[in-house]
């Protein structure tokens, strides 16, 4: 079970997908997540994957069978 | 008429899609169901330190638990004890030799030099919010790891400041 952490004003929200089960919803979920990932991108977001016990910054492509992804929001000065 | 009419419709089509006007956050994100999707919309015009008026004091206090669990879980536990212990984490900078990031919850970034080291900047913090508001533990785990793995990214947007203050875009 993958899952997206959602960093928004709500503390964050989670978006989750089954990579090892192969049926139309498990799929469909898999699609939603990596198309939330992509928007989150194209906003200007980073995205952050865990490896190992902590979170780094990751340019990599979507993959289902990641354990966690975060969306990390843009930064501004001032 | 139809001539005149679909070019409408199409503009009409796009306006509703949000693709020509900005939407304020609050009222945005009420459209994207159970998951809100901040970097759709903007959120200049909300008072500093605050998520929305529709906001309640019960949501602010649940947010901030939630951030507690998503700093923890971002940082790993080593660094979460290590920020319980010493109050702030320091990063080493990559870029200017001599130079630390010290990172308090919800402040400026304090940069520290070493004896003989010179800092890029010519005050001592560096106010970073993030473009939506968050829970300031949330965005303090963020601001982390952009200070290990994008330096470059907050060197550009980082803006120099002669004293510490708590951010505007977290609370």
């Amino acid at each position: 079970m993958g899952r997206i952490i959602v960093a928004n004003r709500r503390g964050h929200q989670l978006v989750e997908w089954d990579a090892d089960t192969d049926t139309e919803e498990a799929r469909e979920g898999i699609v939603e997540a990596e198309r939330i990932l992509r928007e989150a991108r194209d906003k200007g977001c980073a995205v952050s994957r865990k490896v190992g016990s902590q979170h780094v910054l990751d340019d990599g492509a979507f993959d289902p069978y990641a354990e966690e992804y975060q969306i990390i929001a843009p930064i501004a000065g001032g | 008429m139809l001539a005149i009419t679909e070019p409408l419709r199409a503009l009409w089509r796009r306006v509703t899609a949000w693709d020509l006007l900005p939407t304020p956050g609050p009222e945005g994100s009420l459209r994207d169901g159970p998951v809100e999707r901040p970097w759709r919309y903007y959120w200049d015009h909300l008072p500093k330190r605050t998520a929305g008026a529709d906001f309640s004091a019960r949501d602010y206090q649940q947010a901030r638990q939630r951030a507690e669990e998503v700093a923890r879980t971002t940082l790993g536990d080593d660094l979460w004890q290590q920020l319980m212990m010493d109050g702030h984490l320091d990063v080493p900078s990559h870029r200017y030799a001599g130079v630390t990031y010290r990172l308090r919850v919800g402040h400026r970034i304090e940069v520290v030099c070493a004896a003989g080291a010179r800092s890029p900047w010519p005050y001592a913090y560096l106010c970073i919010n993030p473009t939506y508001p968050l829970p300031e533990l949330e965005f303090f785990a963020q601001l982390y790891l952009y200070a290990r793995d994008r330096e470059d990214t907050l060197v550009r947007v980082a803006a120099p400041q002669p004293w510490d203050q708590r951010l505007g875009r977290t609370f």
